[in-house]
């Protein structure tokens, strides 16, 4: 190698380092330690206890909150990342017509998106109160609310009512997207006689999967790490109805002190997320449409 | 041509009214119960039009037993020194993966990638154990320091804004002798402003509302930022006694303008990435 080339690798490594350093320091390290801390008992003041599997397999075969957090995630996010993906996008089709105060209305449905989790959490604290002003809502047409929060049957409607707020970061992707689709395409449809239904399904959906696609991957990786709404609003209760995995995880860590137990659930999480992942990018063969494709 | 597609029609105009009200709903509340006196607040006979306009609201949050001013100084502590990490390490380090060649270069950005599909709950607890080591835990160095090391999305977001402009401009520079930190310094940072104007939004709004790293982390409530003494607010009220929603709205208020407004104002640059490739944008 040139000496000169060997300087312009030196300046490579040194510019790159806080990256690498941090990479080591906060991330490989960390992981190889999770590692063993999840095949150990631990709670931080004594010293580790080895214990081989057993952790995953007390989680796997001994602990229903576990399955029980598992199948609240899945519910979460199975039900409020299409949905506000299907919000998303027909909000994203109603704004890409020429309508008048397009930018208003972007703006008044964006606007959710802003607000701090925190606050949302607060705000929504206060709109699903049993006395609240849903339930005033509701009571206008005749239905009595339920008490949101505190039921079992209704917490987790709530949670994804609460996510489902926030439909408009997906909007203004999509609509972002929309502005890129060519217009020939619905021109050359328009000449045949296609409606404006058909031209959405046949022109609009399929030119956008790629985006689709990418909010749903990173919709499902957000969803799957539901922690501040739930740990402010519910704590994981009615009776677990609204425990989810990284709540779970942070109370078996930072309450109990469960320090392996719950290094050995962030693998489990970590899985779940992979396997999602792998899932959603296996159906992408079928469903997402690139440009550069032949078919 | 007029296109079938893009015509709105009475019902889109409905459907978008009805839909930006349901949505603003709730903040209308909020604004609503921020101006409401407590007895008004403990009867729960609010309404959705503030009735009344109990302005005091907004300075007596900064006089209840909670030190709020304390709580929002440390936000801006907390959530400038984060940005100020993210800007100056994102840039440098993108720059150099997409300007500089060196041998296992590439290697390196497939593990750049390869981090970004880790969850932050791999390394939660054992981070708390190095920082608890380092004596660091109850201090705002592990919400800052992290932040001076990059992360893989920003250092991808820079790299791939680098590998747009033409690479002429740093040939040029470098036949005139300047060296790689003077063309990074020169050269790149100024055409780098609006992809690390982005990340420093992007790392705004993600530390100012920050939540589970605050709990991690500190205890004192002199310590806590503004998103958890929201929080503390409604969680100190006594057991049977209703939190003051008055003084919960307003503190929520205090944590959403500051968003609002580095968005009103940052928006140019964020529509500026290129939002369609769908890797910049995203919250």
């Amino acid at each position: 190698m040139s000496r000169l080339r060997r300087r312009e690798a030196l300046w490579f490594y040194l510019f790159a380092s806080p990256w690498i350093i941090g990479f080591v320091v906060f991330l490989l390290g960390p992981m190889v330690a999770s590692i063993y801390f999840s095949l150990t008992d631990w709670d931080s003041f004594t010293p580790p206890k080895w214990v081989g599997l057993d952790n995953y397999r007390r989680l796997l075969t001994d602990d229903p909150i576990f399955w029980k957090a598992l199948w609240n995630t899945f519910y979460y996010a199975a039900i409020s990342v299409p949905l506000g993906l299907i919000l998303g996008l027909w909000l994203a089709n109603l704004l890409n017509k020429g309508v008048r105060m397009r930018k208003l209305f972007r703006t008044l449905i964006y606007l959710p998106t802003l607000v701090p989790l925190v606050a949302t959490a607060m705000i929504f604290k206060m709109v699903l109160a049993p006395s609240g002003p849903l339930n005033d809502l509701l009571g206008v047409v005749g239905i009595p609310g339920p008490s949101w929060l505190l039921e079992a049957a209704w917490v987790k409607p709530a949670l994804i009512l609460l996510s489902v707020w926030g439909a408009g970061g997906a909007t203004v992707l999509l609509l972002a997207a929309m502005k890129g689709i060519p217009r020939e395409l619905y021109e050359a449809a328009e000449v045949d006689g296609a409606s404006s239904l058909r031209q959405f399904w046949s022109i609009t959906v399929p030119q956008l999967t790629p985006i689709i696609f990418f909010n749903l991957i990173m919709g499902l990786i957000g969803a799957f790490q539901v922690f501040s709404q739930v740990y402010i609003l519910t704590k994981g209760g009615p009776n677990n109805a609204s425990q989810t995995m990284v709540p779970l995880l942070f109370d078996q860590a930072f309450s109990f002190y469960h320090l392996g137990y719950a290094s050995a659930l962030s693998w489990l999480l970590f899985a779940v997320i992979m396997v999602f992942t792998l899932i959603a990018f296996r159906s992408a063969r079928r469903w997402v449409f690139y440009e550069t494709e032949v078919r | 041509m007029s296109v079938r597609a893009f015509r709105a029609t009475p019902f889109s105009y409905a459907t978008l009214i009805i839909v930006s009200a349901v949505l603003c709903v709730p903040l209308v509340f909020v604004v609503s119960i921020a101006l409401s006196s407590d007895q008004t607040v403990n009867a729960n006979t609010f309404t959705i039009i503030p009735r009344e306009f109990h302005w005091e609201n907004f300075t007596r949050v900064f006089s209840t037993e909670l030190p709020m001013q304390r709580f929002l100084l440390n936000s801006v502590i907390i959530s400038v020194g984060a940005v100020a990490g993210q800007v100056l390490s994102s840039g440098l380090v993108g720059y150099a993966f997409a300007r500089l060649r060196a041998p296992g270069k590439n290697g390196l950005f497939l593990i750049v990638i390869a981090t970004m599909m880790i969850p932050a709950q791999i390394t939660m607890i054992p981070q708390f154990i190095l920082f608890k080591e380092l004596g660091w835990v109850n201090t705002f160095l592990p919400l800052i320091v992290p932040n001076f090391f990059s992360n893989a999305f920003n250092v991808f977001l820079v790299r791939q804004f680098v590998s747009r402009l033409p690479s002429e401009i740093d040939e040029a520079a470098m036949v005139d002798g300047l060296g790689f930190f003077g063309i990074y310094r020169r050269i790149m940072l100024p055409m780098l402003a609006p992809v690390l104007i982005a990340i420093g939004i992007f790392t705004l709004t993600a530390t100012w509302g920050d939540f589970m790293g605050p709990l991690i982390y500190l205890n004192d409530e002199s310590k806590m930022p503004l998103a958890l003494g929201v929080q503390y607010i409604t969680s100190t009220s006594q057991a049977l006694q209703a939190p003051p929603w008055n003084l919960v709205m307003v503190g929520s208020i205090l944590l959403t303008l500051p968003m609002i407004l580095v968005y009103y104002l940052g928006q140019k640059y964020l529509y500026e990435m290129d939002i369609s490739g769908g890797s910049a944008g995203v919250k």
